[in-house]
């Protein structure tokens, strides 16, 4: 199945673009250390907002030369507001494969005393490009851990109680329902602010994950639970029961291995909604906290006008968050066309 | 012929990856120096006088200031939820406040340059003693057209404020020592209140609205149960009686309220013509200071407080705008850092603050060395945009009680250690510091999240203290569960956090300074520990509080006052940051407006006129 | 008598329902370590004696079952109860519900006008170019976050001036006329409509597609094609009606997706709804303004749930004859 998913999947042309574009993200994500030009902690609070850096690859008297960039100024004029204008005393060269500010191996870093900000910096004067690869780790692994968590439960919960039948799926089917009516944004919300205070930023990357489960696992429950309901009254299924095997065999064993392709069509195509999830969670101060980064926290400070007049290259994590939940719906369309064409799945 | 379309799209994206490696250094020319206008409005001069002339039977006041022109709107906003009371002695919030003061006038008022309070809906006022006597204006009415006399007056006071009605605040802040002063009706136009001992702040609280006894009455006679939902938002705004210079009309939930003008208002322009000028105001609701900016950008809003970070953008279009910016000077509003000193122990017996961590909090040296290690000066330029000034004090920069002698220091890195030296800190091979005991030095600090400028600054604190080799944990937490920490669990070790002050009464902030206040935070106590180990210096600051809202004239008060202040300047419970500076905008048809650092930007609204023609205003 | 019979049966089922998702609620809101009265808290002026007093009345110094018992009976008895700031709950509903109705019903309206087609355009073209770029253009729509997307709108009102800045009405609304109030209304209508409509096209479109797909692919609809009946009247006489029934019932789910899904849209747009309303009443624990909200959402929901229902058994002859289960 999984050879034929992948060969579909290459057929296609914009799935194919999406695999490259998501391969590209999670590939610079996993060596991030390494990409990014400064560490998780680098901030230089007296460069805050400085644009990004001009790289440039022919000098002033018009020869090629080795990219070399300038460092920014930071002055504030008469009227108080800060104005950067480029150093040109000094030309910083770039270096390839050398140990950065930290002292650690980099991809591409400059020269003692310079300063490489591919994308500018932040208001505390830390590098957005570094933050968006730290932060991305957040954003594009807490949709995947979610799901881990949420299908075993929600999928042991629909097989149980669409086997039984009767009273016990009545009462299990109310208690997902009651869930499902709450307006899930809200519930997410209620459950971001009972988050206890002081935790530790891995303790609350897990909590998020696990409210994330908690709101998905009911309406995924439900539809195994319908499939179970089908399948549960074919021959095979009676046939293991005469021989004797026992209930949990039977859901385990035997009729949760028939719904294999509809969870890995649910699960590509629900990957994009944890993702934006949690992007409008930290928007709102609720999800992940500075000093760590997220897509969404980062994209908290592009609500501000003058920032997205004056600093548009604080939008880039909003056009990430695009990017990469269009590549997850494209390829969770395409796989969905190759296994299961009728599905209703959103 | 199916692989050409790769092909183009290769050749594309080398071209786009070219022209993106391939940059030419080519120094700009002199950048164009924008040409920086001058800015229209000047502060704290504000020419008008006032007098009181009597025209058949009313006592009016009249304004020398050019007289204008009649008709058009303002358009005004504030941020949050709206309004929740039009009942001005239910107003516990800034929004339910602002509503009340355009509708109802107070006694007396504060003159917007000298800070001095001066008769409004008073005639005039006679203190002697522990006496004030107030002459009320004939003539005036309610918007229902029944006289304002001294019934209302002392209705007012005696049932609403001193009985405890509503929001309790006003009856608190002239409590001396748990008595209260009285109220008493001369005639019906003259009332006299006596306040037990002699108490500096009580002229103040005289500017609370007078409510009109007729509408009053039978909600008092209710209950203060029936009082507290007594004229919410839910009523018609035809329906209330007021006493302002505008009568509300409209009011839509979450969008804006809408303001007529009192046609029978008793402030008159020096041709003897009524005010106000203007037919209508608008305050719009709006939820966020983004959204705000934005309305008034697109032509939506016509005053707007402009943030430190936007000034650049308003700069930019002021210069081909409509529009002008004043700056009105250092904001009330305060930014401290502030850690937990409390050493008493909950219920269960355990510390509210870890031992270890308290003993750091409560030595000296170690408060000095973090706010000598606070970089104030980026955190200004960098959060604020420069508009703002580091901060030393407890009193804001425009408070008339500020102490001048306490002066501003930079930050001292080595300076900062040797404190910590003097206390046994020690630093280890890898530079963390260790206390004399051997304790790695690591905390919390705290602020709210959502709130961009604190998160901002907590990184930056905890930067600054790594630098001493302190282990911080940065952690922004929900507003609410912040404040329970701070003034319930106190469970806490140190919080980036703001307070709003009075420019001109040190006395509002006893709940901060006094130690059984309800926001004593850095060393909170229950009310059954009230008392119980007293710091000396906190001792002190109950003293001086006591005193210095006992003393009269202004100078013996400021004696306590500056004291108090360097009480916390040199202990340093809070360490304060920084002070924002207010800059307002406000579009330029509008003529008679003077700007006052006291009085804010549209102070004399009765005064304020429109002038689409543009020439004869003070301009 | 049947129907009667069926619509007090399922009227009976949703009070359990109801149980479920207030003691849910409340236990969650009433977990977090947030203080309702902390904005009170910190402002200087307000005494002791106050927040003593709005602690009582709020109920805050009871157990938790005591206040959920409290307030479930006010709740049966229909009383709302106040919110934080002492206003009564019920108006503050009052006020925002048409509004959240008018953005909804919009954009439902227009999601169908749209998605159905697209999605009938899909089913039919299925496998062909056209229906995977349709796929993609509706994922493009999918994908954007839909603050980002409103804020990025809400710069473009700012800088064309075509619109206003968000709100629902401008301030010179009482003085206009009928016609003049609904084009005032419509302008400001058109970028929060934008940024829903957009966001959630894509899931219906998919929908209209899958259920198409499935009921072309009946026994009914191949016999109906092998009797020879042309293409077009083959989906638009016969496979059509069946199609769309099931999208029918996910009208209640759709409508309580909205409400959630619209929450961030209207904060920034600053659209007086419900969802702006229950965002501010959940960052402050208004459990009376939270728990009343989560009710009337739940209530939509499971009454549109019903009247999707009732439509079904209306339209569809094999739930009409077949009997109701």
């Amino acid at each position: 199945m999984f050879k034929e998913i992948f060969n579909g999947l290459i057929k296609d042309k914009f799935a194919k673009i999406a695999l490259w574009v998501l391969f590209i993200i999670y590939f610079a994500l996993a060596f991030a250390n390494f990409i990014a030009p400064y560490s998780k902690d680098f901030a230089n609070r007296s460069l805050a907002y400085a644009p990004p850096s001009k790289i440039f690859t022919i000098d002033e008297k018009g020869k090629l030369s080795r990219p070399y960039t300038y460092n920014y100024k930071r002055s504030f004029d008469e009227t108080n507001f800060s104005i950067y204008r480029l150093d040109r005393s000094q030309k910083y060269y770039l270096k390839f494969f050398a140990r950065g500010e930290d002292g650690k191996f980099h991809l591409v870093t400059v020269d003692k005393g310079g300063q490489l900000f591919l994308l500018g910096t932040d208001i505390n004067g830390r590098d957005v490009f570094s933050r968006i690869l730290f932060g991305g780790r957040i954003s594009m692994t807490i949709g995947f851990l979610a799901l881990f968590v949420l299908f075993p439960i929600g999928m042991i919960y629909g097989g149980v109680s669409g086997y039984f039948g009767g009273k016990v799926d009545a009462v299990m089917m109310r208690i997902a329902e009651g869930i499902m009516s709450i307006p899930s944004f809200y519930l997410l919300i209620i459950l971001a602010s009972i988050l206890p205070a002081g935790m530790t930023s891995i303790q609350r990357f897990m909590l998020i994950v696990i409210i994330l489960a908690f709101i998905g696992w009911a309406g995924f429950a439900r539809v195994v639970r319908g499939m179970v309901l089908s399948i549960k009254n074919q021959e095979f299924v009676q046939a293991a029961k005469s021989i004797g095997a026992s209930d949990f065999r039977i859901i385990t064993k035997h009729i949760l291995p028939q719904t294999t392709s509809f969870i890995i069509v649910a699960i590509t195509l629900s990957i994009p909604s944890y993702i934006l999830s949690e992007s409008g969670l930290s928007f709102l101060g609720l999800g992940i906290q500075q000093p760590d980064a997220s897509w969404g926290n980062m994209l908290k400070e592009a609500q501000v006008f003058s920032n997205i007049i004056y600093r548009p290259w604080l939008l880039t994590p909003g056009f990430l968050i695009f990017i990469a939940v269009l590549s997850f719906n494209l390829i969770g369309d395409t796989i969905r066309d190759i296994l299961d064409p009728k599905s209703k799945i959103r | 012929m199916k692989n050409s379309g790769y092909v183009v799209l290769v050749i594309i994206l080398i071209f786009l990856l070219g022209k993106a490696c391939i940059r030419r250094d080519i120094p700009e020319t002199q950048i164009q120096k924008q040409e920086v206008q001058q800015e229209k409005l000047t502060l704290d001069f504000y020419p008008a006088n006032r007098k009181n002339v009597t025209i058949n039977g009313v006592d009016y006041i009249q304004t020398d200031l050019p007289a204008g022109k009649f008709g058009g709107t303002m358009i005004n906003s504030t941020i949050g939820e709206g309004p929740k009371t039009f009942n001005p002695f239910n107003s516990k919030d800034a929004t339910s406040s602002t509503f009340a003061d355009i509708m109802y006038d107070g006694l007396v008022t504060i003159d917007p340059v000298s800070g001095q309070y001066i008769p409004k809906l008073a005639k005039s006022f006679e203190i002697s003693g522990n006496d004030y006597i107030v002459h009320l204006r004939h003539g005036v009415k309610w918007s229902d057209g029944k006289p304002i006399t001294a019934d209302d007056v002392y209705f007012t006071w005696k049932n609403i404020i001193l009985d405890g009605y509503g929001n309790t605040s006003t009856r608190d802040s002239i409590s001396v020592s748990g008595k209260l002063p009285t109220v008493q009706k001369l005639d019906d136009y003259t009332v006299k209140f006596t306040t037990p001992e002699p108490f500096a702040p009580f002229l103040a609280s005289l500017s609370t609205p007078v409510a009109p006894k007729h509408i009053f009455e039978p909600a008092v006679k209710k209950g203060k149960e029936f009082f507290d939902t007594f004229m919410s938002t839910n009523i018609n705004p035809k329906d209330l009686v007021t006493s302002g210079p505008f009568r509300m009309v409209e009011y839509v939930p979450a969008q804006r309220a809408v303001y007529k003008r009192n046609p029978d208002y008793y402030m008159i322009n020096s041709k003897g013509e009524k005010l106000p000028y203007l037919d209508k105001i608008i305050y719009l609701i709006v939820g966020d200071a983004n959204n705000e900016v934005l309305k008034f950008e697109g032509g939506e809003l016509d005053v707007i407080g402009v943030k430190g970070s936007d000034v650049p953008r308003f700069k930019e279009r002021q210069t081909h705008g409509d529009f002008s910016m004043i700056n009105l000077g250092p904001d009330t509003g305060t930014m401290y850092l502030s850690m937990n000193l409390n050493d008493r122990k909950d219920e269960n017996g355990k510390p509210y603050v870890d031992p270890i961590k308290g003993k750091w909090f409560r030595d000296l040296n170690f408060r000095k060395a973090v706010d000598l290690v606070i970089d104030r000066e980026n955190m200004v330029y960098n959060i604020a945009n420069g508009f703002a000034k580091p901060l030393f004090t407890p009193e804001s920069l425009n408070s008339i009680f500020l102490n001048e002698e306490l002066k501003p220091y930079p930050r001292d890195v080595e300076k900062a250690k040797e404190f910590l030296r003097a206390s046994g800190f020690t630093w280890d091979k890898k530079g963390r510091l260790r206390d004399k005991d051997g304790n790695r030095v690591e905390f919390d600090l705290l602020t709210n999240a959502g709130n961009s400028e604190r998160e901002a600054i907590g990184v930056m604190v905890k930067q600054d203290l790594e630098d001493l080799g302190m282990k911080v944990n940065f952690k922004p937490i929900e507003f609410n569960s912040l404040v329970n920490k701070l003034l319930s669990t106190y469970e806490w070790d140190m919080v980036v956090m703001g307070l709003t002050g009075s420019p001109l009464e040190p006395n509002g902030g006893k709940n901060v300074w006094l130690s059984n206040g309800a926001l004593h935070m850095y060393n909170q106590r229950k009310p059954a520990e009230a008392g119980v180990n007293l710091l000396p210096w906190e001792k002190e600051l109950d003293y001086l509080f006591e005193k210095g809202a006992t003393a009269l004239s202004f100078e013996d008060r400021k004696k306590y006052y500056d004291r108090y202040q360097e009480i916390i300047y040199n202990e340093k419970p809070m360490i304060y940051l920084y002070s924002p500076v207010r800059i307002s905008a406000i579009r330029n048809k509008f003529k008679n407006v003077y700007p006052t650092s006291l009085g804010g930007i549209i102070h004399n609204i009765e005064e304020i006129y429109i002038d689409t023609g543009g020439g004869n205003g003070h301009n | 008598m049947d129907i009667i019979k069926y619509i007090l049966k399922r009227i009976l089922q949703t009070i359990p329902l109801l149980i479920i998702v207030s003691v849910v609620s409340f236990a969650l809101i009433r977990l977090s370590p947030v203080d309702p009265l902390a904005e009170l808290r910190l402002n200087p002026s307000i005494s002791q004696e106050t927040l003593d007093r709005e602690r009582e009345r709020l109920g805050l110094d009871k157990n938790i079952a005591v206040q959920y018992g409290l307030w479930a009976k006010s709740f049966i008895k229909g009383d709302l109860g106040i919110t934080s700031n002492g206003e009564s709950v019920a108006q503050k509903l009052k006020e925002r519900i048409p509004n959240t109705l008018l953005l909804t019903t919009i954009v439902i309206f227009l999601t169908w006008l749209v998605g159905v087609p697209l999605g009938i355009i899909a089913a039919v073209k299925w496998k062909s170019p056209l229906d995977r770029i349709l796929t993609v253009l509706t994922s493009i729509g999918m994908a954007i976050p839909s603050f980002f997307f409103a804020v990025l709108l809400l710069i473009f009102a700012v800088k064309t001036g075509w619109f206003p800045i968000g709100g629902l009405t401008s301030s010179n609304f009482l003085e206009m006329n009928l016609g003049q109030k609904i084009l005032d209304i419509t302008k400001h209508l058109i970028l929060p409509v934008t940024v829903l409509f957009t966001i959630s096209l894509a899931g219906l479109q998919r929908q209209m597609r899958g259920n198409l797909l499935d009921v072309l692919d009946s026994d009914y609809v191949k016999f109906a094609r092998a009797k020879g009946i042309s293409e077009f009247k083959v989906v638009f006489k016969h496979a059509l009606r069946n199609a769309v029934n099931p999208m029918i019932t996910l009208l209640g789910f759709e409508f309580a997706g909205l409400l959630s899904g619209a929450a961030l849209t209207e904060y920034v747009f600053q659209y007086p709804g419900l969802g702006r309303l229950i965002l501010e009443a959940v960052m402050k624990s208004d459990i009376n303004l939270v728990m009343a909200s989560l009710m009337m959402g739940a209530i939509m929901l499971i009454l549109g749930n019903l009247i999707a229902d009732l439509l079904l058994i209306f339209t569809d002859p094999r739930i009409r004859t077949g009997g109701i289960k």
